[in-house]
């Protein structure tokens, strides 16, 4: 048993299920078996992959390595968490709110399961043609949940994010249509020279030329999709107007999977060209999506608007590390994908918590929550130490490991430029988060959802600092041989 | 297995005059202020991409590409623009906002970005780069004029007019360069394409819905 098949398998079929049990209490118990399901399965792919490395499944269309099975792992932690959130989340949503969330029943929960199902698979395909796939299959799944809401505002979100997901993914196709041709495999029907492990085993005998325009059509597609500015303009929308719990997954799992892909198309032209080359032009827009968001973090009042703007930051991070090129930023840069995911999910559901029980969107009028809920005042200051990159959250690890390879590296300027925009949005934040926190009560904040709900946030709050403070060996060891992967 | 192209394939006038009917029936839909008129051009152009890849299909005896070429006319073909007509026949299809750049402008645009993509392909791919090298200047040409076509009009359904003729463009390149992609990609790739349209349509209802018509520069109410 490889799971490299159930991975997304299983989340498909629970979505068939849903859709064909109609809702009923029935349909949250499958999404909650399913996205457990999920995350214990990445847990035991990443278990085979450190224990016997590399493994390759379905005709080698699916494949894993250390960064399929760490991408796998940030899908299914969030998956799990947000999934169970979100079953007592949307039923306070359905409750109050008949007239926007007159969905059909099972309607919610198969949409999410198909976007989690293609995530996965977007996570571990070999087969750069299925990964497309899978990508879009999840641009379409989370484009009709983003239109969750009956209003205005949701619409809008929904057709730009469809429209600009969709060109931008038509940019991603001529990418794989291009390396699929540098691989000179045209007369081959098998359609081998799809296949990322052998693009990568054959770089050097690539046509650079073609690899090279490959990377940069890629760099526009699926960093479109990960919300490296300047492609960035549908992400703050769709993320202000989908449901929390969809919020939390398309600003981690989607950031991650999509990055993922990415970097697959970074190993390959790495392998032709050299690293220099394709890790300048993601240095580049990585210190360009971290300058961008600065000044929109610090002006803004909506607390989903400042959470996209900071992933805008962290994707930005991301690849601003991995392009820097040397070991050290590679290793943190994807251990920063990891804690970024949990500090984001954390504040996200945190977030539709307190805005469900506030009845407002605004942070002002969030103020002393720590007064009025000590339980969710404590969770709302671990967001924003995670968020902020301040000790002992493990953000503040992976930024501070980012930079220190930053100024290792060829590219000093970059770091310089990103250490200041880090400095910057780290006084935005704290300013924002302590006076949510600890500014003077104005507002009676009661807590619409069960107590039960606040486990996922607990659980994710304890993992964000744990790793803060200790990285355990397996983890290390799997993040070590995925930066391997990107780079050689 | 290997295909073997015939010498003439890409000197023949059947490849050269279906791409020629390909760009053309692109900026024919760049030139209409009708919503339904746009479709119908996009219906052509469709076809002259399906029939490019039949006599690809036809040249090489490969029955892969001929399967995936039937596939490209039912879905792009046919499935999609009645997609779209059904919703251009609506309310959205009436002549409604002004794009933001008239016919004769945008016609010289799109006249200038066709000869800047052949003179960049050839200098880019050179001549000789594939048996099918015909086709990828018209392909790029026409995602220019496609993606033309997208920003220079407010109505949402000419948006994705746009958008499916850039799709198109990609196929041809992807065709062109390759004789297409393997038959299980290609199924998956037609079919979310399929789906994304499908969805595009449901957002132009419900833009109509909310909105009152089709024209996209109301949709600004969230910022910052």
């Amino acid at each position: 048993m490889t799971w490299l098949l159930p991975l997304p398998l299983v989340p498909a079929l629970a979505a068939l299920a849903c859709v064909l049990l109609r809702g009923g209490r029935a349909t949250s118990a499958v999404l909650l078996a399913a996205v457990a399901a999920c995350a214990a399965m990445a847990v035991a792919l990443a278990g085979r992959v450190l224990a016997g490395g590399e493994i390759l499944a379905a005709g080698d269309w699916l494949h894993a390595d250390a960064l399929s099975a760490l991408v796998a792992l940030v899908i299914g932690t969030i998956a799990l968490a947000s999934g169970w959130y979100g079953t007592h989340y949307m039923a306070v949503v359905v409750a109050h709110e008949r007239e926007d969330g007159r969905w059909a029943p099972g309607r919610y929960e198969a949409l999410f399961l198909g976007l989690v199902a293609s995530l996965m698979l977007a996570a571990v395909a070999n087969n750069l043609g299925l990964m497309w796939i899978a990508i879009e299959g999840g641009t379409l799944c989370s484009a009709l949940l983003v239109g969750y809401y009956r209003r205005p505002g949701a619409v809008e979100a929904g057709w730009k994010y469809l429209l600009l997901g969709s060109v931008a993914i038509s940019l991603a196709l001529f990418a794989t249509v291009l390396l699929y041709y540098s691989a000179g495999r045209a007369s081959d029907e098998s359609g081998r020279g799809l296949l990322w492990t052998v693009l990568r085993a054959d770089g050097a005998a690539l046509d650079p030329r073609f690899v090279k325009l490959a990377f940069i059509f890629a760099l526009v597609g699926y960093g479109a999709k990960a919300g490296l500015a300047p492609m960035h303009s549908w992400l703050p929308d769709a993320y202000t107007q989908a449901p929390t719990p969809v919020a939390a997954l398309m600003s981690t799992g989607f950031l991650a999977a999509s990055l993922g892909a990415l970097l697959r198309f970074h190993a390959v032209t790495a392998a032709c060209v050299g690293e220099a080359w394709s890790g300048g032009l993601l240095a580049l827009f990585g210190v360009l999506s971290i300058v961008m968001a600065v000044p929109f973090l610090l002006v803004q009042g909506e607390y989903k608007r400042l959470l996209a703007y900071s992933s805008i930051e962290n994707a930005g991070l991301v690849a601003l590390a991995v392009g820097l090129g040397t070991p050290l930023a590679a290793f943190a840069g994807l251990f920063h994908l990891c804690t970024q995911a949990l500090a984001k999910s954390l504040a996200f559901m945190v977030g539709g918590t307190l805005g469900r029980g506030h009845g407002s969107r605004r942070m002002d009028h969030w103020s002393g929550v720590l007064a009025s809920s000590p339980a969710m005042g404590t969770l709302l200051i671990g967001a924003g130490l995670g968020l902020a990159g301040l000790p002992p959250a493990a953000t503040f690890a992976s930024e501070w490991l980012t930079l220190a390879g930053g100024f290792a590296s060829a590219h000093r300027s970059h770091a310089l430029v990103a250490l200041v925009a880090v400095g910057i949005v780290f006084m935005g934040l704290a300013f924002h988060f302590s006076r949510m926190a600890m500014g003077a009560k104005r507002d009676r904040f009661v807590d619409p959802l069960p107590p039960i709900a606040r486990a996922p946030l607990w659980l994710l709050f304890a993992a964000l600092f744990v790793l803060g403070v200790w990285l355990p060996a397996p983890l290390r060891a799997l993040i070590e041989q995925a930066a391997r992967v990107v780079h050689p | 297995m290997n295909l073997h192209l015939p010498d003439w394939l890409p000197r023949s006038n059947t490849v050269n005059l279906l791409a020629g009917a390909f760009l053309l029936s692109a900026l024919y839909a760049a030139a209409q202020r009708r919503a339904l008129a746009a479709v119908s051009a996009y219906r052509a152009n469709s076809i002259a991409l399906g029939l490019i890849a039949l006599t690809v299909a036809l040249a090489t005896g490969a029955r892969a590409i001929a399967l995936a070429a039937l596939f490209v006319i039912a879905a792009k073909g046919v499935a999609i623009p009645a997609l779209l007509a059904k919703h251009a026949r609506g309310r959205a299809g009436a002549v409604g906002a002004q794009p933001y750049v008239g016919v004769p402008a945008g016609m010289l645009i799109c006249g200038a970005l066709v000869v800047i993509a052949f003179s960049q392909t050839r200098a880019l791919f050179g001549s000789g780069a594939s048996i099918l090298a015909a086709c990828l200047p018209v392909s790029v040409a026409t995602t220019l004029v496609g993606l033309f076509l997208m920003v220079s009009h407010r109505q949402a359904l000419m948006q994705v007019v746009g958008l499916v003729i850039v799709e198109n463009a990609i196929f041809l390149a992807a065709v062109s360069l390759t004789y297409g992609m393997p038959l299980v990609v290609e199924m998956g790739v037609l079919l979310d394409l399929l789906a994304g349209v499908a969805l595009l349509g449901l957002f132009v209802a419900r833009i109509e819905e909310t909105t009152g018509d089709s024209d996209t520069t109301r949709l600004s109410s969230l910022k910052g």
